[in-house]
């Protein structure tokens, strides 16, 4: 059988976890190829390679699906930062990350840091329409224009349109805020045992984006990359005490063992 | 759309198998080199030899001849059978108990210590493809047992088998796999890796064994493909953890096995084949009954119930092609990267490069420019395939021909754009962009004609701006080819520059004058007459200049003399000798003009010829004015300035020959007198300039000129040489001749000489000439000014006396302080005249404070023949 070609070796691996549809393949989408298209629900998983200085990072994306919620603890397993997003019109979403997904992080890196990310912010957040990103920018302004040829231009009344027809204008009600996120990821610290002191703060690691605008996108994953550094450092320095060896005498040892049994 | 990445072809038909026996099916099956195996439900195993055939056209079919078929006995299908060829035994699983038979005549081997080679109650087995142990006439094997929830180790040599681990698992397994220590097990609720040697467990994720088949596929190094829940094919290395994203079966899946890159699965109904460079699905191919799938040493071989067929991989190359061919460029790349480790170095390298321009072209083709152009540049495209497009852009004398099979499907560029025009443009505007950039790049070393050149046909027949600084670069057009292209969109003057690029000045000259001329259009340069003055002015080609100068001075002199005076002076540069340029310049009398004017006036030659010719060619022009009648004022008044001027300041001209010039015309009295002038003839000058002109300011002014870089005292001179002229025409015998009422002026003249110029003047020597009866209120101005110039005069020659005599002072003060030590004289001390001591307190110092008695100095004073002055500083203690 012809060796199987290794891809370029991860040095360290991110992790999207999630209910199905809070946009995490979107979220991937947008950081890596700069826009917001149509996604199809994920099967299984899918991971992208990201160049980040001289190190690879793989970025795995799951799927939120209830059938393949069983991978997820693979997925994590050796995770060096794992990204737990909801989506912020959806309370369940948010409730969803503490029941279920928490605890497939039980195979991640006991140094693993965890991001708390609420998506779809465009929806709730005016603020999260402007975005550095050029082509978030361009979609939103022919939103914004399909609203203004909305049939309901009389009256200069701030109040915001009773009907739901243009949803994908209009402000949603936000179910979950930022307090909710905060609160969250302070008892994901406790669960994972951790001092709030000695532990990155929540203010840091609680984002609000738009997988949609871009906002806050690369925030999020560019500070997650450098938070990792010194995680792909410490897996470098580990390797270089090459493990490889170790296992090669003890499996010539071993296996004297197994021989001499067998006499 | 899909790839045709794999062919079924069919290996052992029905009919070789079991004849029209319908109830007999296949049930395993194995392949060890050409040697396959196969199981039958009957409890038969066959054994046939597989040739591979590869017909003329390069397609392959398999045929197989039956060796052998043995019926084991037992009743029961075969469940497994597996190939340990280094010891010749095939092992076999059947009813529930594992034992040997010999590859070669499938006989049951009889157990070296007695019933000790077979094993019962085994539900399934695998080999170790990658065992611990090193010892190569043995093989370790994996066992799972119907009755406990453990795995067993053996080690099967060729007439045993024996037990060397047994690791109990938390529930029963059902499938397994293994590699190393590590197995990788399927249990009935989740699949776990185990260390057998450690007996550490991880766990992989549940799956439930029961529902749905699990499978477990060892597919390199420790790393297994499982079959997961949703349908999944999943990957997990030994840490448990997956590097590769998963595949999308469908939930039926039997068999699976990797094919890199291809994952290949079988259920009810398809074969699928999926990518694991981008988990796609590639292709599916239908296939009824499917039973088994299984890969050995690489090939993979399905079976039906009922047959047998391989699974051919179609060439790398031909799958890209056919990528290519379907414009799936993302993905024909995908597939060659990531064979790269599977094809030797340079064979990948050669494949990589061409898949890249093809996949280049095809981007080109969809106009989708800057994805072509970065694909080109990373597969270093030749860029005279993609000049070659274009139709007669390379030249004639181009030694380039396509590549061959060819990179992409177009003829050419009308081929492409199918008649658009737009298209076609868009493609130019893009080769016009491309080749700007690498012509300077390595991309063109080798190529630089081919590319120089298009880039100038294109730079022509687009009016592109960039066609100048092209040909004013370095280039490397060819121009025999260019001539036409440039012609025939009436780039003259370019393609005059492309005749300087080719040492073809005089070529380039005869083209730009007749666009100048008229003859030819080009408006490339409104300016190109200054234009082909200035190439002429640092032409290098002697020749050239001498040759098109008349031109150029016929045009307009006074811009045609810049070819000579404007030329550069260095040493690059045949230098033109000015003799021979006025000699050449002498049928066209304004250029010499201003030729001589750059030569005396510019860069001020101190030569005798060219004052003397340029004076004479000024009085020449204003003798040729003064004929005209009527007389044009302005411009006799213009050319006078010029000659008074060079007259005046130029002191090598012929005075002579000038004066001798003039002499017999009447107007140029002014000229004479300067001329005079330069012959210090002053009184003639003055006369003529008092008396004949009556200009009393030029009079002035001659003499402030002439003795102008003199000493005051010639000043002086001159000035009472002025005021002498003017009192002598005063005088009244002389009324007559200085003309009807000329006296008072004269008279007022030296008046206003004097009030102004006083200082100039000896005032006592003017008192002497004055006649007696000028008031004296007339010359006030003069007079006072004589009076306190003296006055000034004498009290500053006071002052400076003083000043001096303070000054001596001072520094008989600075020296006294110097030498103030005292000097001592004593009884004791002697005298260094007379060698006596001193008795009274009365002596003299000698330089350096030495005492000596008064009478010796005295005396030796008398003494000394030359009577030496002596310091007299005496000091008297
Ligand atoms: N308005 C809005 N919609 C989003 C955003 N991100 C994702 N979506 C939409 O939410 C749906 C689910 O997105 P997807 O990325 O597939 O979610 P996943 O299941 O978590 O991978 C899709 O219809 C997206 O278009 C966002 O930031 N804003
Ligand atoms: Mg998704």
């Amino acid at each position: 059988m012809p060796e199987v070609s290794k891809m370029k070796k991860p040095d360290v691996k991110v992790v999207l976890l999630g209910d199905m549809n809070v946009g995490k393949t979107s979220l991937l989408h947008r950081y890596t190829e700069r826009k917001f298209k149509d996604t199809i629900s994920t099967v299984g998983g899918a991971f992208f390679l990201k160049q980040w200085g001289p190190y690879n990072i793989s970025i795995w994306d799951t799927a939120g699906r209830e059938q393949f919620h069983g991978l997820g603890s693979m997925y994590c397993r050796g995770a060096a930062a794992v990204i737990l997003t909801y989506d912020v019109t959806n309370w369940q979403s948010l409730a969803e990350l503490e029941e279920r997904f928490l605890s497939l992080t039980d195979t991640a890196n006991h140094d693993c840091i965890y991001a708390v990310v609420g998506n779809k912010a465009d929806l709730t957040d005016p603020k999260a329409h402007l975005s550095q990103d050029l082509d978030g920018v361009s979609q939103d302004q022919t939103e914004c224009e399909e609203d203004r040829t909305e049939p309901q231009v009389l009256s200069a009344c701030p109040t915001p349109p009773a009907s739901p027809a243009s949803l994908s204008g209009m402000i949603l009600h936000k179910q979950v805020t930022h307090e909710d996120a905060l609160a969250l990821y302070g008892r994901i610290l406790r669960y994972k045992g951790l001092e709030e002191k000695s532990s990155l703060p929540a203010e840091k690691m609680c984002f609000e984006t738009s997988a949609k605008t871009g906002y806050n996108v690369d925030t999020l994953f560019e500070t997650l990359f450098d938070l990792v550094l010194p995680s792909i450092l410490r897996k470098r320095n580990e390797n270089q005490e090459s493990p490889t060896v170790d296992l090669e005498e003890c499996r010539v040892a071993s296996g004297k063992r197994t021989k001499s049994t067998c006499c | 759309m899909s790839v045709k990445a794999f062919e079924l072809v069919p290996a052992v038909e029905r009919d070789l198998l079991m004849g029209d026996k319908a109830r007999i099916n296949i049930e395993c099956i194995e392949c060890c080199g050409k040697r396959l195996y196969v199981g039958t439900n009957d409890c038969f195993i066959h054994h046939f030899l597989l040739d591979e055939v590869t017909s003329s056209k390069g397609k392959l079919s398999y045929s197989a001849q039956k060796k052998l078929q043995k019926y084991l006995g037992l009743k029961k299908p075969v469940a497994e059978l597996r190939a340990a060829s280094a010891l010749e035994r095939l092992i076999v699983l059947c009813d529930g108990i594992l034992f040997l038979v010999d590859m070669e005549t499938l006989e049951t081997v009889p157990s070296a210590a007695g019933g000790g080679a077979k094993i019962r109650g085994v539900t399934a087995f695998c080999i170790n493809e990658n065992p611990v142990n090193v010892d190569p006439f043995c093989v370790e094997m994996g066992i799972l047992s119907s009755k406990r929830r453990t795995v067993q180790i053996y080690m099967v040599y060729e007439d045993r088998v024996q037990l060397v681990k047994e690791v109990t698992t938390p529930e029963q397994p059902c499938a397994l796999s293994v590699d190393g220590y590590f197995l990788c097990l399927a249990l009935a609720t989740q699949y776990m890796i185990l260390n057998y040697s450690t007996g550490a467990f991880q766990d992989l994720f549940p799956y439930n064994s029961e529902e749905r088949r699990p499978i477990v596929k060892r597919i390199s190094r420790e790393e297994f493909l499982l079959a997961a829940p949703g349908g999944l094919g999943m990957f997990a290395n030994a840490e448990g953890v997956s590097q590769r994203a998963p595949v999308n079966w469908s939930e039926s899946v039997i068999g699976a096995a990797v094919c890199f890159p291809y994952v290949v699965a079988l259920d009810e109904s398809f074969i699928t084949i999926h990518s694991m460079l981008d988990q796609q699905l590639k292709q599916t191919l239908s296939f009824r009954d499917g039973h088994i799938l299984q890969d050995f040493e690489g090939k993979v071989i399905l079976a039906s119930t009922k047959a047998v067929y391989v699974l051919v991989p179609l060439p790398l190359e031909r799958q890209i092609q056919d990528l290519l061919a379907s414009h799936r460029v993302e993905e024909a790349l995908t597939l060659t990267e990531g064979a790269q480790k599977n094809i030797p170095k340079d064979k990948f390298q050669i494949l990589h490069k061409r898949i890249l321009q093809q996949a280049g072209f095809i981007h080109f083709g969809q106009l989708q420019f800057l994805e072509a152009k970065e694909l080109f540049r990373k597969g270093q495209l030749d860029v005279r395939e993609l000049i070659s497009l274009y139709p007669l852009l390379l030249p004639a004398s181009s030694s380039f021909t396509r590549c061959h099979p060819p990179l992409h499907e177009f003829a050419d560029l009308n081929h492409l754009a199918q008649g658009d025009q737009e298209k076609v443009l868009r493609c130019k505007k893009f080769l016009i962009s491309y080749l700007g950039e690498v012509r300077s790049t390595e991309v063109a070393n080798g190529c630089k004609e081919d590319v120089d050149t298009a880039l100038l046909k294109l730079y022509a027949e687009q009016d592109h701006d960039s066609l100048l600084d092209l040909l004013a670069s370095d280039n490397f057009c060819q121009l025999a080819d260019s001539v036409p292209w440039l012609e025939k969109y009436h780039k003259y003057f370019a393609l005059g520059l492309l005749y300087h690029c080719n040492g073809q000045d005089s070529a380039a000259l005869q083209l730009w004058i007749q666009v100048v001329d008229g003859d030819l259009q080009d408006s490339t340069r409104s300016d190109l007459y200054e234009y082909i003055v200035d190439f002429l002015c640092s032409c290098s080609n002697v020749d050239l200049v001498w040759k098109y100068a008349n031109w150029a001075l016929q045009k307009d002199p006074n811009i045609g003399i810049h070819i000579f005076t404007k030329r550069p002076i260095s040493k690059y540069q045949p230098h033109l000798k000015a003799d021979d340029v006025i000699t050449y310049l002498g049928k066209h009398g304004n250029a010499l003009l201003l030729y001589l004017e750059h030569l005396v006036l510019e860069r001020r030659l101190q030569k005798e010829k060219f004052h003397t010719h340029l004076a004479v060619l000024y009085l020449e022009r204003v003798l040729l004015l003064l004929t005209e009648s009527p007389t044009d004022e302005e411009k006799l008044t213009k050319a006078r300035e010029k000659l008074q001027a060079m007259l005046r300041e130029s002191n090598l001209y012929r005075v002579q020959f000038l004066l001798g010039k003039m002499e017999n015309c009447e107007q140029l009295l002014l000229e004479r007198a300067t001329v005079l002038g330069k012959l210090e003839e002053h009184d003639k000058a003055l006369h003529i300039l008092v008396h004949e002109l009556k200009d009393f300011a030029s009079a002035e002014a001659f003499c402030i000129w002439a003795s102008s870089c003199r000493e005051s005292s010639y000043r002086q001179q001159l000035f009472h040489l002025l005021l002498g002229v003017y009192l002598d025409g005063n005088l009244p015998g002389n009324s007559q001749t200085a003309g009807g009422g000329g006296n008072g002026d004269l008279k007022m003249a030296a008046v206003d000489l004097l009030n102004r110029h006083g200082e100039v003047f000896d005032a006592a020597r003017v008192l002497r000439m004055l006649p007696g009866d000028w008031s004296l209120q007339l010359l006030r101005p003069f007079l006072g000014r004589a009076v306190r110039a003296s006055m000034h005069a004498c009290r500053t020659s006071q002052i400076a006396l003083g000043l001096a005599h303070s000054e001596n002072l001072q520094l008989l003060h600075d020296r006294l302080k110097e030498r103030k030590k005292p000097i001592f004289v004593s009884e004791k001390k002697g005298c260094h005249l007379c060698h006596n001591t001193f008795s009274e307190p009365d002596v003299v110092s000698l330089p350096g404070g030495i005492p000596v008695h008064t009478h010796c100095v005295a005396q030796r004073v008398k003494d000394s023949p030359t009577k030496r002055q002596l310091t007299n500083s005496s000091n008297h203690t």
